[in-house]
């Protein structure tokens, strides 16, 4: 019997279809993988709400695997290990249709070692959910336009009328000379890279729910026309992460990064999306 | 920055925070909130009925759970009484000291509770973060309060070798001050010849940013009492005066520029204004501690050179030479910062709180081993967003017309 | 203000808001729920200062700030009518089709109301200071709707 946090590891497994709350699974339904590496790999069915495990060698037919270390399972399921910063830390990977495992997750009251269910005091309720609300963003006549301007692969800025600095996506407003802009100026569309932001953390993002793939890049991008401070914020072809090279200009000197050009979605509805990400010049 | 003077001094006559964890289901919110106003009743020795107005913060929605200060009544004390309620983001525990402060000095209230909390274990902390940005552009792009751009600015100034070694030695310093702060989330015990460890191997989250050097996510709450001068000296402990405070924010800066550079932040701004109206040409030499908002040792490192209004490589120096360790001659965060404890909503005012207990002198076994009689404090926010807060043990003629 | 304001480029995008959250019930909230699922028992805290029995039960009296963790007290399952409401427009997130009625509940025992749903009865029909009594739920869900619903019964 091997224990983690004073616990036997195979009892937290094969609680797991007793912990399942049916009530709670209407409409879920598919195979989930658990490697759970010296603790064995493990297959849930789901369906109709009942929850059957069974050991698997095999877990390709799996919508999604985790993969763990034991303590690390058995320190997530007892609340004292933080999922996601085991998977920052890389102790636990997931494998596939990670939105549908993160829904199956929610779906398991917390393991309580044999002889504490019965304790009305130690007992502690848990409750985890997503809340999931529609919303509809309104671009406004300024953002609107901008938004229609990548529909025909154009990326619009406007400009101050009192300092000359352009914003892209443009502001109504100059917030710093407090003047409504006046002028539309098309940028880039090429530009080079100022900044990169190599994000290994995945991290849920609200607009979808699901959790986004890592490594990404947000970029920082000086598309031509601009200058200085006047930098586009968007994403980079992940498949080149380690080939690119940020710029800058420091007390007046200039260090050139790499030179991109956006990638446009084919079919584009004006929204961030227009844009697939940037990709080397080459 | 145009600003009047105050009606009467305002001090601190009640702390209390809680333990900051990141388990804490043994109560719900206005329980552990409650633990907090129960302490800075119990220091100030004063009864809720002696409170004529709560105001209440935290970071919006980060629990899903809108306008908590409704619920809360339960555990605030603020059943029939003036409340308002305040969310800025990061800086809100600090702008929260701001409002209690400003409602004191008007005359319009004697005793005001001011509480901040967070229990970012029931919500998910970058996510809540990104979705304070545009959604039609920024949301997709951001990824919370995680950055690079401050290490890439340390590294570009200073090259990798010593801007990685200062950020690490800043790491390490503030986990010692963790380990004597028995409030603290997280105190690892980390040693010296862990560092090249740390530096290689702590997983990235983000370009050079690892995650040993990220702040914590934490539970937790912070209330402090405010009285004006009259009640504060009728009141049992030594009372810490409020003297300043100044708020600067850029609000342009996440929705649509990155954030490299030039980046003017706000903190030297801040603290250009507020030390030249409080006639304080070298705050270095001025103040005897700070407790500096710092969600990274990046940051950390970074700020002092704005906040201290310093040039060159001296703030690397006050690092190297760890001036900034507890007993050095510029003690930043005796209580760890906001690295080994971070319950959002109540963080910047934790830094008032600790400072305060600075100048008491109660701290316990993270006090500065001198006499403190003038502190700093600091909030920091997403866009930018600072407040600088200026703490006295006495009133000796400053603020006054 | 601009009157003539140029809306031809304004539109809509659509999107969520989409997080995943915990809810943690503490030790008082805890024991309401699973005496509620397990002992189908309704419990309420007793404040002695303010000579008040509050259901649901909070670890803290919102007036007085006694304690009240040691001061727990069974009220009965069935109660009266003090109020209600019919809810008549539908919207996905809400617990029934409409219309239904949410009606604040006096235990016996209580000296604070519940508001829950009262079935059984055509909304026309629902008054005030009708006698009710609780359904338990047959499964759990870790809520308020361990009890299912209250529905009227003899006085």
């Amino acid at each position: 019997m091997t224990t983690y946090f004073g616990v036997d590891v195979a009892d937290v497994i094969e609680t797991m279809p007793s912990r399942f709350r049916k009530e709670a699974a209407a409409g879920i339904s598919g195979r989930f993988g658990y490697d759970l590496g010296e603790a064995g790999r493990w297959r849930l069915a789901v369906r109709d709400g009942d929850a059957a495990l069974a050991p698997a060698e095999d877990l390709d037919d799996c919508l999604a695997v985790v993969a763990t270390d034991p303590q690390t399972f058995v320190g997530i399921q007892l609340g004292k290990i933080d999922a996601t910063e085991a998977m920052a830390l890389q102790k636990l990977t997931v494998a596939g249709d990670r939105g549908a495992f993160g829904s199956i997750t929610r779906l398991f009251q917390k393991y309580l070692p044999p002889g504490e269910e019965a304790l009305p005091d130690t007992e502690l309720v848990v409750l985890k959910q997503t809340i999931s609300v529609g919303q509809t963003f309104a671009t406004g006549p300024v953002m609107g336009r901008f938004l229609k301007g990548l529909k025909q692969k154009k990326i619009l800025a406007m400009r101050c009328p009192v300092c000359g600095r352009l914003q892209s996506p443009p502001r109504e407003i100059c917030a710093v000379c407090r003047v409504r802009n006046t002028e539309w100026v098309e940028v880039g569309p090429k530009g080079e890279m100022r900044m990169l932001e190599y994000v290994y953390y995945a991290s849920p993002d609200p607009l979808t729910g699901e959790t986004r793939e890592t490594p990404y890049g947000a970029i920082g991008v000086l598309l031509d026309g601009c200058r200085d401070e006047e930098v586009f914020w968007h994403l980079l072809n992940p498949a080149q992460l380690d080939r690119v090279q940020m710029g800058s200009v420091i007390d007046g000197q200039v260090r050139h990064g790499s030179r991109l050009r956006p990638v446009w979605a084919e079919n584009r509805t004006g929204s961030i999306d227009d844009i697939q990400y940037f990709e080397l010049d080459d | 920055m145009a600003r009047g003077t105050k009606n009467r001094h305002v001090g601190i006559v009640g702390i209390g925070e809680t333990k900051f964890s990141s388990h804490r289901e043994d109560v719900n919110q206005p329980e552990m909130i409650h633990e907090a106003v129960r302490q800075a009743l119990d220091d100030a020795g004063i009864g809720i009925q002696e409170v004529d107005c709560v105001v209440h913060g935290n970071m919006e929605l980060f629990e899903m759970v809108h306008q908590p200060d409704l619920w809360h009544v339960l555990g605030t004390g603020a059943y029939g009484k003036d409340s308002f309620r305040i969310t800025t983001g990061g800086t809100t525990g600090g702008t929260l000291v701001c409002a209690a402060d400003n409602l004191v000095a008007s005359g319009m209230y004697d005793v005001v509770l001011a509480i901040g909390f967070e229990k970012l274990q029931e919500g998910h902390t970058t996510g809540g973060i990104t979705n304070m940005a545009d959604p039609l552009w920024a949301r997709k792009l951001q990824s919370g309060a995680l950055t690079d751009s401050a290490a890439v600015k340390l590294i570009e100034e200073f090259g990798p070798e010593r801007a990685k070694r200062a950020a690490m030695t800043y790491r390490i310093i503030m986990d010692q001050h963790a380990c004597l702060n028995p409030n603290s989330h997280r105190a690892f015990g980390l040693d010296w010849d862990q560092m090249d460890d740390l530096m290689a191997d702590s997983p990235p989250l983000i370009g050079n940013l690892r995650l040993i050097h990220m702040c914590s996510q934490s539970d937790g709450a912070c209330a402090l009492i405010f009285a004006s001068e009259e009640r504060a000296r009728r009141m049992a402990k030594r009372p810490v005066w409020l003297r300043d405070h100044i708020t600067v924010h850029r609000e342009e800066t996440l929705n649509l520029c990155t954030n490299y550079y030039p980046n003017n932040p706000t903190h030297r701004f801040a603290a250009e204004q507020l030390f030249a109206r409080n006639g304080i040409d070298d705050p270095l030499d001025y103040f005897d501690v700070f407790e500096m908002y710092d969600p990274s040792a990046w940051w950390g490192v970074d700020w002092l050179r704005d906040f201290f209004l310093l040039e060159g490589d001296a703030h690397l120096k006050l690092v190297e030479d760890r001036e900034i360790a507890i007993d050095g001659r510029m003690p930043i965060n005796p209580s760890g910062g906001v690295i080994a404890a971070n319950p959002i909503g109540a963080t910047a005012m934790v830094r008032v709180a600790e400072a305060a207990k600075q100048i008491r002198g109660d701290a316990g076994p993270h006090q500065v081993p001198k006499t403190v009689r003038h502190a700093l404090a600091s909030s920091f926010g997403g866009t930018m967003w600072t407040v600088l807060l200026m703490l006295e043990d006495e009133l000796n003629g400053w603020g006054m017309p | 203000m601009q009157s003539d304001f140029d809306t031809s480029d304004c539109y809509t995008i659509e999107g969520k808001l989409a997080l995943p959250y915990t809810y943690f019930a503490g030790r008082v909230g805890s024991r309401f729920i699973t005496t509620l699922r397990d002992q189908h028992k309704i419990m309420g805290v007793r404040c002695d200062a303010c000579d008040t029995v509050f259901v649901p039960p909070r670890q803290t009296c919102e007036r007085c700030l006694g304690d009240l963790t040691d001061s727990w007290c069974e009220v009965g399952s069935r109660g009266r009518v003090v109020n209600f409401t019919v809810v008549r427009y539908p919207d996905r997130h809400l617990p029934r089709p409409v219309p239904y009625v949410l009606a604040m509940i006096l235990l016996e025992g209580a000296d604070t109301p519940i508001v829950h749903l009262l079935e059984g009865i055509p909304p026309e029909q629902v008054a005030v200071d009708m006698a009710v009594e609780a359904v338990f739920a047959e499964t759990t869900t870790h809520t308020i709707r361990d009890i299912d619903h209250f529905k009227p019964c003899d006085a």
